[in-house]
């Protein structure tokens, strides 16, 4: 057992030398893509801390005052439910203060300044509004007459606070969705003709193993732990940049004035730690696949 | 050991290159395929170890026939057997100790055994203290002396050699096939494709002769002609 794994390494390092530009442009290649899928979930999920507030087709949000009466709270839901023209009354769900102090912390989870002046009791309320109609004109009017109503402290319409994110969040993750697939695609042609070379390299070698009965597994171990590592070392050369790009954004965005919204853009350092334990797996295993599959394609003498 | 029956080989460019070929090799035998370039004596040899498969007809080695055997069975059935090729095929990067023990490495030989057996089997082909050397420092016939140990290091029952002495001076020739006829007494069946007049007319065995891929001769301790 020791003496296949050390022949294995040993195979797979002096290849890895063998082959170095090429091995060099492979892992290159896969770190700028592994970068750039790693990107696209940092942006979904900024984009998604911006608009967590409106998920679910959400329309309207009425606020309501921190220290609004009991029947105050009352009428308002009565009344929204006295609407089942314009909105759907099935869907209106009301937030207590602590439900709406949980989503703040989300909106302003990097914006510690505005989230300090916020408390369980000082949090605003609020009614979730899904309109029924696409009358934007009906919506807004209905707005407009809250607006008036005893214990609302604001009305906020989705269209004013998040269409033109919505559609560049889409806009966004479609140009980089599919440049990342393109780039992952090369990185695989990439790995898979470095394995090609490394085996045209070793053909005799390969030619020698094959009539002393050396079993397929054992021939192809060295090759796929070559794309493996090629893989990994892309995936971290791409963590590395992913950590480097996020920490720029995160304190290019403390700049900005607090309660602008722009601060929920930042992504918690947790979730970029998972971002890139995947961005790892998959590069590892992209490298693996691939070559292997192509060290089978190329052992059928 | 070996038996073909009613073996057919075409390649795609429409020659046949063995067409209804049946013959048998009991085991321990010593036996030369002759004929000319192109008679289909290497087909043969690669029919035996699993290189090539036939269009029609049956390929026995060791009572199985080997074409109808799993893929994943191949690699076991060519460890009951040895090659031996007209250009070594050594590997120039590696020693002679460490061409031989690479047979047995790549099989997950253990380091104990290869320590073993590789000075062993250098010994018996005669090349003992010459360990450390590269095969571009070897003359060919010590060159061929090393393939032939590799072939020989895992004990096979079957050794296959394609053209031997194709490359070596007579009297060089002469000591490898005395090495075959020794490796032959160990109880090895010994399948050689060559087209040596000498070798074949020294030796005495049985001759199986091809032309054009057809089996015209097949003589117990045969002649070239």
């Amino acid at each position: 057992m020791f003496q296949r794994v050390s022949y294995a390494l040993r195979e797979t390092f002096a290849s890895f030398k063998r082959n170095m530009t090429l091995s060099l442009a492979a892992i290159l290649t896969s770190a700028v893509s592994l970068l750039l899928v790693g990107t696209t979930f940092l942006i979904q999920r900024a984009f998604d801390n911006l608009l967590v507030q409106w998920r679910g087709d959400v329309g309207m949000i009425v606020f309501v005052r921190p220290d609004a009466e009991d029947e105050q709270i009352k009428f308002i839901e009565e009344s929204l439910r006295s609407q089942p023209n314009v909105i759907n009354v099935e869907k209106l769900v009301y937030l207590d203060q602590s439900a709406s102090f949980d989503e703040a912390k989300r909106v302003f989870a990097n914006d510690p300044t505005t989230l300090s002046l916020l408390t369980v009791e000082t949090v605003p309320s609020q009614f979730k509004v899904v309109p029924i109609t696409t009358d934007t004109v009906l919506v807004r009017n209905l707005a407009d007459q809250y607006q008036q109503l005893p214990g609302v402290q604001a009305v906020s319409l989705a269209e004013d606070e998040f269409e033109v994110i919505s559609t560049l969040s889409q806009f966004v993750r479609v140009v980089t969705i599919a440049m990342s697939l393109v780039l992952l695609a090369v990185a695989v042609v990439l790995i898979w003709n470095t394995i090609r070379t490394a085996m045209f390299a070793r053909r005799r070698e390969i030619e020698v193993m094959k009539l002393v009965g050396a079993t397929n597994w054992f021939i192809r171990v060295p090759f796929m732990l070559e794309g493996l590592v090629q893989g990994l070392l892309g995936a971290v050369v791409s963590c590395v940049g992913l950590w480097g790009l996020n920490e720029a954004w995160t304190s290019g965005v403390a700049g900005f004035k607090p309660g602008t919204g722009v601060s929920s853009l930042v992504v918690p350092g947790s979730y970029v730690n998972g971002v890139m334990i995947a961005l790892v797996v998959v590069g590892a295993l992209a490298g693996a696949i691939g070559s292997g599959v192509a060290a089978s394609k190329f052992l059928d003498v | 050991m070996i038996r073909l029956e009613n073996v057919t080989k075409a390649y795609s460019n429409e020659t046949t290159a063995l067409r209804d070929v049946s013959f048998d090799i009991p085991k321990g035998e010593f036996v030369f395929l002759v004929g000319p370039s192109g008679s289909g004596k290497s087909t043969l040899l690669r029919l035996m170890n699993r290189q090539e498969r036939p269009e029609r007809g049956a390929v026995w080695v060791a009572g199985a026939n080997i074409n109808e055997l799993a893929e994943s069975r191949i690699p076991y059935l060519r460890r009951t057997m040895g090659n031996v090729f007209q250009d070594y095929k050594l590997l120039s990067n590696k020693t002679v100790f460490e061409n031989v023990a690479f047979a047995l490495e790549v099989i997950g030989k253990p380091r104990h055994v290869i320590n073993q057996q590789v000075p062993q089997v250098l010994d018996l082909v005669g090349l003992a203290g010459k360990e450390d050397r590269f095969p571009n420092q070897l003359s060919g016939g010590e060159q061929q002396r090393v393939s032939i140990a590799r072939a020989f290091v895992n004990r096979p029952v079957i050794l296959l050699a394609d053209e031997p002495t194709g490359n070596l001076d007579p009297a060089t020739g002469e000591g490898i096939m005395s090495l075959l006829d020794s490796i032959n007494r160990f109880g090895t069946t010994v399948v050689m494709a060559t087209h040596d007049h000498r070798v074949v007319n020294a030796m005495r065995r049985r001759v199986i002769q091809l032309d054009r891929g057809v089996v015209v001769r097949d003589q117990e301790r045969g002649v070239y002609e």
